[in-house]
């Protein structure tokens, strides 16, 4: 059973399920038989500490790993087994967490990238300059250039990427994700090592993708106030195992969740906001980045976990 | 300023001597062979060490393709003796299908254990070139190569007899202009392709795999590709040095000739067009130049005479100028002209890895994030949060 | 049998010295990542030097100061070069190393010219017979001295301050060096061990039954590559196995050549490279090299 979703521009979005999904490196499990579901168009944050096993869902979704057990089916299409090339070519796109672009290559080659599955021309075509090649490429070129002006890098495209600032270049990885026209966006760690305004900014980006595109997100997360104030859904993961899978409000008041993220010792708040007393002092978590307007009670953030190694 | 240096070298064969023009020639098929080398270790970041092993399959199949059957003392040389034209075609395309033969093997090799499984090749190359193949190659010996020709125009002293401006053309300078079209065909080619969509993902390829191969590049059909053009390349630098050389023998085509073209592409500059050829311009003259001027430079004896001869010369400063220039400017030659201008698409930064390191494979941060990174360093697991 | 067993104990013995080799080379990728094209331009430089002053001085002080020279050509390389370019791109660093060994071996094999040395070892060309078996001193000699090396390596690695040090390092340099690592002394401490080891291994690749140091023994010393490769570059263990699969299936393939003649004479030669490609083909990180992982 499928739900699936039209896109603004008449892509088809379907589901996301990940069933029963066990990932092994030398004996430890990585992911233990986790299961979630990602409704078309949604915006879904997977939360856990450090070590919970978050990147290797996120390899797996892409391809990079192998799952050990389970399936991941997007639609009626099994991506368990597919090379990360053959995923990425069913619209499934990743931004990564340390940033993976060509450094040396300036943002818009880096953008045209992304059209690499879109596009055709080969070493014959290309190295010859052949008219459809050259068609093919000003055809793309239009498009990555609009997508740079969606996230507001146009001033910066001849600029090789490893002068940018980090904050841009996490957004060049975001663009260069959406230049693949996905409609699954795998964000991993949007705003990790981003100050309180780059962080603003990109919540509103996250938010502003699903609207226009009317793709689905999921995204990895260490930032409560983002995750919060941005998700759908919220999946909990911790030493591989799924441990809760909610709305956010849920996901706040689940006791297994808030342990999980303060240790055993923890005692459940009693108030949702208030500030647990973690063994560790937690640093207020940023809510600047809820771009509406409330409140919202957030869980300390990953850091403040003391037993997990990492 | 290509275009000055192409009218240049074409006005070359009207002021220098035969010796010039034959060096010349050895620098252009060098130059053709480092941008096939440079395609696969700067642009794909596929290290490889069995250059010589392709230029040998290009320069011995043009001379297996063209040749006739003949005997030379006790041993029997086979050929097939079709047009030299054809032949050169055939053998560039047997040094692809090589490459392509090594790629299964390369897709599953990474960094520094695909480049010493490439030393591999070159030993197997020499065995085979020297011992098994002995009726194609002529063995320990060699074989003769044919002269070239082309739509019935012979690249050679004669046939017909030929003078352009009172200057005699004969071999050398036929074959100089050769040499100088197929360099800046190789050029233009290797430069449209870093500007295409090959060539993004080659180089995505180099920078990281794993972000490539989420992108959507089939890594290892790009691989092999990579594979398949660079041994074309350098299977055309082995039929120019064939008809530079007249007469091919398996000790050219040794280890020392494949460090002599990565040390080209690293002294020019990784994943550059104009630095394969300054790198091969540098490697193949500087013998020659100091070969011709010992007796003015002081502290060189002629050969034979015990001192340190041009030859040992050129290989001390051969050997220097690699150290220099990976101390002093790892982005190779090309990078001082660069501080003056725009870089050209594709050529990696001064300094910029090519991760060929067995260890850490996947993108490092390009930058350090501006404010603290709560999340430490993946284990050796490989597990991340 | 008996032919069986002569070149199985002669591929053995040819194996514990290209472990040593590989061994060195191993040590010196582990502290620097550095994948050592100058190794045999140490070996051949340890020989040289004994070579030059076995007549005066007698083969056993010859020989130490032959083996400090090779030391010492590690430490100038590690010191001035390779030092300086700590972080830069592993081809970058193996680069560096084929311009160091153009310029030692340049220069060596003009003093060596068309000579052929005696390094004036005590084993000359006696054999003893073990059983059957007719063996050179110099290989018995080659592979008591080499276990003896081999162990005395792994203890100091297990158990030394440089050993511990070292594998601290080669695990994560960052955190060796936050607990009071001194890379630097690691670093050096790993090329003289490299350069020493390939020193030894001189001796016995030049000693019986080979004629004697020439011109062509720095590219015996490749030969220890695929043997450090097929264990597994970051394996001193490997280095150790790799040498043993590496000698003896170069001492059977010659030793049955006539038998093996579709593969051409010589292949002997030949047969390194094939078994490393074959090994990689199964296992891309050698025997028992590091996995490599994909981290995103």
């Amino acid at each position: 059973m499928t739900t699936q979703r039209q896109a603004r521009d008449g892509v088809d979005v379907p589901e996301l399920a990940v069933r029963d999904v066990t990932v092994r490196f030398a004996g430890i499990k990585a992911l233990d038989r986790v299961s979630f579901t990602v409704a078309p168009g949604a915006i879904h944050a997977i939360i856990g500490p450090n070590g919970a096993g978050k990147s290797t869902c996120f390899n797996v979704l892409s391809g990079v790993y192998r799952a050990t057990e389970g399936s991941v089916q997007f639609g009626d299409q099994e991506l368990t087994g597919l090379r990360p090339h053959q995923i990425a070519g069913l619209g499934v796109a990743r931004a990564f967490q340390n940033i993976a672009l060509s450094a040396v290559q300036s943002v818009e080659e880096n953008l045209m990238l992304g059209r690499h599955h879109l596009t055709k021309t080969g070493f014959l075509a290309g190295g010859l300059q052949l008219p459809q090649a050259r068609r093919e490429d000003r055809r793309h070129r239009a498009r990555a250039r609009e997508i740079a002006e969606f996230l507001d890098l146009t001033d910066k495209l001849d600029i090789p990427v490893g002068v940018l600032s980090y904050g841009d270049q996490k957004r060049v990885e975001v663009a260069r994700a959406l230049c693949t026209e996905p409609r699954l966006l795998l964000l991993d760690e949007p705003v990790a090592g981003m100050n309180a305004d780059e962080t603003r900014r990109m919540a509103v980006l996250i938010i502003e993708i699903r609207a226009a595109l009317g793709i689905t997100v999921v995204l990895v997360e260490h930032d409560m106030g983002l995750v919060m104030g941005i998700a759908d859904r919220v999946t909990v993961l911790d030493f591989g195992r799924l441990i809760a899978d909610g709305t956010p409000a849920q996901v706040q008041a689940d006791a297994e969740v808030i342990r999980a993220y303060l240790g055993e010792a923890a005692e459940v708040p009693t108030e949702p906001g208030a500030t647990p007393s973690g063994p560790a002092p937690a640093p207020a978590p940023s809510r600047a980045a809820s771009p509406g307007a409330t409140p919202l009670p957030a869980l300390p953030p990953a850091a403040s976990h003391p037993e997990k190694p990492s | 300023m290509a275009v000055v240096l192409c009218l240049v070298a074409a006005a070359m064969p009207f002021y220098l001597s035969s010796f010039w023009l034959q060096t010349g020639l050895f620098c252009f098929a060098a130059s053709i062979g480092a941008m096939g080398l440079n395609l696969l270790v700067g642009t794909t970041g596929q290290l490889s060490l069995a250059n010589g092993f392709f230029l040998a399959v290009g320069a011995y199949g043009y001379c297996y393709f063209a040749g006739a059957r003949t005997t030379t003392g006790l041993l029997k040389l086979s050929g097939l003796g079709l047009p030299p034209a054809v032949a050169a075609v055939l053998a560039v395309l047997l040094a692809g299908l090589a490459g392509l033969l090594f790629s299964p093997i390369a897709g599953r090799l990474r960094g520094i254990y695909l480049g010493v499984a490439s030393i591999g090749l070159i030993f197997l190359g020499q065995h085979l070139l020297i011992n098994v193949l002995r009726p194609e190659t002529g063995g320990f010996n060699g074989r003769d190569a044919q002269p070239f020709s082309l739509f019935g125009f012979s690249f050679a002293d004669s046939n017909p007899d030929l003078f352009v401006l009172n200057v005699k053309f004969g071999a050398v300078e036929r074959l100089w202009y050769l040499g100088l079209a197929l360099t800046v065909l190789a050029g233009l080619y290797y430069r449209n392709l870093l500007r295409s969509r090959p060539g993004r993902a080659m180089q995505t390829l180099r920078d990281s795999e794993v972000a490539s191969a989420v992108m959507g590049v089939h890594v290892i059909q790009y691989k092999a590709r990579a594979f398949l053009v660079s041994s074309m390349y350098v299977g055309l630098a082995g039929v120019l040095l064939a008809l530079g050389f007249r007469h091919v023998v398996p000790d050219t085509f040794g280890l020392d000739l494949s460090a002599d073209y990565l040390a080209m592409i690293v002294l020019g500059g990784l994943g550059s067009v104009a630095g394969s050829i300054i790198g091969a311009f540098f490697i193949t003259a500087l013998p020659l130049v100091l070969q011709t001027y010992s007796s003015a430079i002081p502290f060189l004896s002629a050969p034979g005479q015990g001192g340190v001869g041009s030859s040992e010369a050129a290989r001390y400063l051969y050997g220097v100028a690699i150290v220099g220039v990976i101390l002093f400017m790892p982005g190779g030659v090309v990078s001082l002209f660069r501080r003056f201008g725009r870089r050209p698409p594709g050529a990696p930064a001064p300094g910029s890895t090519v991760s060929t390191s067995t260890r850490t494979s996947t993108s490092e941060p390009v930058a350090e994030p501006a404010t603290h990174n709560p999340h430490p360093r993946t284990d050796r697991q490989g597990r991340t949060a | 049998m008996t032919l069986f067993l002569q070149l199985l104990f002669s591929g053995l013995s040819l194996g514990f010295i290209y472990a040593l080799i590989a061994l060195g080379f191993v040590i010196i990728f582990k502290a620097t990542e550095v994948v050592n094209f100058a190794h045999g331009a140490f070996l051949l430089a340890g020989a040289f030097v004994t070579a030059k002053l076995h007549d005066r001085l007698g083969f056993l002080p010859a020989l130490l100061i032959g083996i400090a020279a090779a030391a010492l050509v590690g430490l100038l390389v590690e010191r001035l070069i390779i030092r300086r370019l700590r972080g830069a791109p592993v081809i970058s660093l193996a680069i560096v190393t084929i311009g160091v060994n153009i310029v030692i071996i340049t220069e060596l094999t003009r003093r060596i010219g068309t000579n052929v040395y005696s390094l004036g070892d005590p084993w000359r060309d006696q054999t003893v017979k073990i059983g059957a078996v007719r063996i050179a001193e110099s290989r018995v000699a080659a592979v008591v001295v080499a276990l003896v090396l081999i162990a005395a390596f792994f203890a100091a690695f297990k158990y030394s301050n440089w050993g511990v040090a070292m594998r601290a390092t080669a695990e994560d340099e960052e955190a060796a060096s936050l607990m009071g690592i001194r890379l630097g002394r690691v670093t050096a401490v790993s090329w003289v061990v490299a350069g020493a080891l390939a020193a030894v291994a001189g001796l016995f690749l030049t000693a019986f039954p080979s004629p004697g140091l020439d011109a062509s023994a720095a590219p015996i010393a490749l030969r220890a590559f695929p043997a450090a490769i097929l264990g597994g570059l970051d394996s001193t263990g490997g280095a150790l196995v790799g040498g043993l699969v590496i000698g003896v299936a170069e001492s059977l393939v010659s030793g049955y050549e006539n038998q093996l003649l579709f593969l051409g004479r010589g292949f002997g030669a030949v047969v390194p490279y094939v078994v490393m490609i074959i090994v990689l083909l199964v296992r891309p990180s050698g025997l028992f090299g590091t996995k490599e992982l994909t981290r995103v």
